[in-house]
């Protein structure tokens, strides 16, 4: 307390009830702080934090070096890494609804698309804005490599029966095996939620590792000679052609299967907007801004779907090694049924069957793994688009695969 | 005139689209709830509590249209007397209990369903009818439109056993659903199940789905190939046929030209007749081997020296600055 003293000064006078009530106050304000500070680190990552939690994020942190390091699927792998990352920072679940799985919240609102299943088709839209088609119109027989290559799925399928999953967990991871990561996004959302998050990384890893996979295989199953065939140039296609093609593509596949509607109409409806060459505004938006939006999403939630909890499992586990063998089923069957073909084809009409890999539908990878590989074996060989039409012949048989899975399962 | 003919035709319009949407209002499962059986376990299961905490029967009805649309005014019924067609509509209302408007929970989105509890105590809510669904007995369940009149869907209900539901899991397709499967505001998924359970039970390896997959997706692929392979054998013959038709149209146009030249009956205009076959003898060159709508893809690398290339071209002089005066 401050008093006038006769010298005309102000003195500070404080009783000790005074003092002892700031000190009081002080304390208490100490007290509400120091709480509200142990509050604040209760939610907290690090007072929440566990092992799994750190596993995973190194996982997420993995995924970004392959990605920036080994240029493996970079515009994947960034999203899905970052998003495992994001997905695993551990928060005390206090309905703040920052979650993915919390309802309203900004992840969980962007992962409805992943959940309701309706990012997949916006990237076969454009998948289809960008694909030509036009190697596979040239020389259709190239089809039948892409549906021999589909048994990589069915081959998958029994073996995760066998390892004790349900059927509609084992379509789920065999279809892997088709190498195409929006279809095993759909497929799993609609058939085994609960293993989506594993599914999709899976699927997303192995397509990243198919130039580590693939070789390998076609090695084996190729000799010298049969890697040195020289195909013939296909023949020019018409605009006509080009723009029939998903006009009679959609019409035959989804009359035989309608429940690979989603998937399939949006891939040749995307396509017809290329070829149409009257929509080219439209096809040049789904194949680059929409489809990166989409893609950045989709990347995104689906890293942060592999929660540790739902995502360091057993199954996991499981679900990466069917995944591989996904892959290389696939891989063999393509070259294989090339082998068949090559039996019943003329002489100098004969495959390569470096390109009976390219059946699996990452494309264009998996087309310029067969380049690559025929390159090696004959410098003056170029594959690239021979196998681009077993390529995109894989993208519609997994869909069909996709969609025939559904209809039976669903 | 034309503004009141727009407002007539919306108004049409707006009038269809309501018809449409009671017409998209089903039945989707119903449950007979039995005061006997409520200790037992599978009646704790299946039973589902009304706003008061009180179990009791319910009928479940989903919009299965994907847009929203509004239950209110709909009329249920258990009470077959409202079949009679001669029955006026005030008089089938007295049958039936409505669902009352002003409440937004009977406004249904995409696929949405509603439950209304068969109680027979309507001062409970919106979602309380007031007829009780007969235990250990059949009945069947009508759903009226707003008029009263339009039948918009109805279920004919046997002797349910206790706990279980009967529940519509295909669009024409009624199952009774046992305990654990009752599923009140929520899809009916006993039909998925027993999918997964049939390929479990009978497809064991997974051989059966693998041959009918690999051959639906087989026959698609055989059957684009097919189509194009055909498509384009019919393209390539178009294109020949039509490359021999303009040949053989030039090949007649030139031969005239020579036998008139030999002739010395062809107008020249002055041009000294050999240069004039010479030109035509050109032209001729250049249009069955000289031009192409179709580039041969053969690229070469091989260099060629011309002068543009030579380096003493590529020399440049270094500017020289104008001394200023």
């Amino acid at each position: 307390m401050y008093h006038n003293t006769p010298d005309g000064y102000y003195k500070l006078s404080i009783t000790n009830f005074q003092l002892e009530l700031m000190l009081l106050e002080s304390v208490s304000t100490m007290d509400f702080i120091g709480s509200k500070l142990a509050d604040f680190l209760t939610y907290t990552g690090f007072a929440n934090v566990e092992w799994a939690n750190i596993i995973m994020i190194a996982v997420g942190a993995f995924f970004i070096w392959l990605a920036i390091k080994k240029d493996f699927e970079p515009l994947l792998l960034i999203p899905i890494g970052l998003g495992i990352i994001l997905g695993n920072i551990p928060f005390k679940a206090a309905g703040l609804e920052i979650g993915l799985y919390e309802d309203n919240s900004v992840l969980n609102i962007f992962y409805q698309g992943v959940r309701l299943g309706w990012y997949p088709p916006l990237v076969f839209l454009g998948i289809g804005a960008m694909t030509d088609f036009g190697a596979l119109i040239a020389n259709p027989k190239l089809m039948l490599i892409g549906a021999a290559a589909q048994f990589g799925i069915f081959g998958a399928y029994m073996i995760a029966l066998a390892m004790g999953f349900e059927p509609n967990q084992a379509a789920g991871i065999a279809i892997i095996g088709g190498a195409d990561g929006p279809t095993a996004i759909f497929l799993s959302s609609k058939l085994s939620p609960n293993l989506m998050g594993a599914i999709a990384v899976c699927a997303y890893s192995y397509m990243a590792l198919v130039p580590v996979i693939q070789p390998g295989v076609m090695k084996l199953l190729t000799t010298k000679e049969q890697r040195k065939i020289k195909m013939k140039p296909a023949r020019q296609v018409s605009q006509t052609e080009k723009m029939l093609f998903p006009i009679v593509g959609l019409l035959i596949t989804t009359f035989i299967v309608p429940s690979g509607l989603p998937l399939l109409g949006m891939l040749f409806f995307g396509n017809l907007l290329k070829e149409s060459t009257k929509t080219t505004r439209l096809a040049k938006t789904a194949g680059s801004a929409l489809n990166d939006i989409v893609v950045m999403l989709l990347g995104l939630t689906v890293g942060c779907s592999t929660q540790a909890s739902e995502f360091l499992t057993l199954a996991t586990v499981k679900i990466f090694a069917l995944g591989a063998f996904a892959f290389i089923i696939a891989t063999a069957s393509g070259v294989i049924f090339v082998h068949i073909m090559n039996i019943f084809l003329p002489k100098g009409q004969k495959i390569n069957p470096l390109i009976g890999n390219a059946g699996v539908s990452a494309v264009p990878m998996a087309a310029r793994i067969s380049q690559n590989e025929g390159l090696k074996a004959d410098p003056h060989n170029y594959l690239l688009m021979h196998a681009m039409g077993p390529n995109v012949a894989g993208v519609i048989g997994s869909a069909v695969a996709a969609g025939v899975l559904l209809g039976f399962l669903s | 005139m034309k503004k009141i003919l727009s407002i007539l035709s919306s108004l049409a319009v707006a009038l269809t689209m309501n018809a449409q949407g009671a017409h998209d209002f089903k039945l989707n499962e119903v449950y007979v709830h039995t005061p006997a059986c409520c200790d037992s376990s599978a009646c704790k299961t299946a039973s589902y509590v009304d706003e008061y905490g009180q179990s009791a029967s319910w009928i479940e009805i989903e919009n299965i249209s994907y847009s929203t649309h509004d239950i209110r005014n709909c009329f249920l019924t258990i009470d077959p007397a409202v079949l009679d067609e001669n029955m006026s509509a005030p008089e089938r209302e007295t049958h039936m209990s409505q669902i009352p408007a002003g409440d937004p929970r009977t406004s249904l989105s995409a696929k949405q369903r509603i439950t209304f509890f068969a109680d027979g105590n309507t001062n409970r809510g919106t979602l309380h009818l007031n007829f009780k669904l007969p235990v250990g007995e059949s009945f069947t369940i009508y759903l009226f439109d707003g008029n009263a009149v339009d039948l918009l869907d109805s279920v004919h209900v046997e002797a349910l056993p206790a706990g279980s539901s009967y529940a519509r899991i295909a669009d024409a397709e009624w199952q009774v659903l046992e305990a654990d499967k009752v599923t009140p505001n929520a899809p009916n998924i006993a039909y998925h199940n027993d999918k997964i359970k049939e390929f479990k039970e009978k497809d064991p390896y997974g051989i059966a789905m693998t041959l009918m997959c690999m051959g639906v997706v087989f026959s698609c692929l055989i059957l684009l190939f097919v189509f194009f392979h055909i498509f384009g054998w019919a393209m390539n013959r178009a294109a020949k046929l039509a490359r021999v038709r303009a040949i053989r149209a030039i090949h007649e146009q030139a031969s005239k030209v020579v036998e008139m030249a030999k002739q010395g009956t062809t107008e020249t205009k002055g041009i000294d007749m050999e240069t004039y076959t010479a030109v035509i003898g050109l032209a001729l060159h250049e249009y069955f081997g000289g031009t192409h709508d179709l580039e041969s893809g053969i690229l070469t690398i091989q260099q060629t020296h011309t002068t543009w290339a030579d380096k003493s071209h590529e020399l440049r002089v270094t500017p020289q600055h104008h001394q200023a005066n």
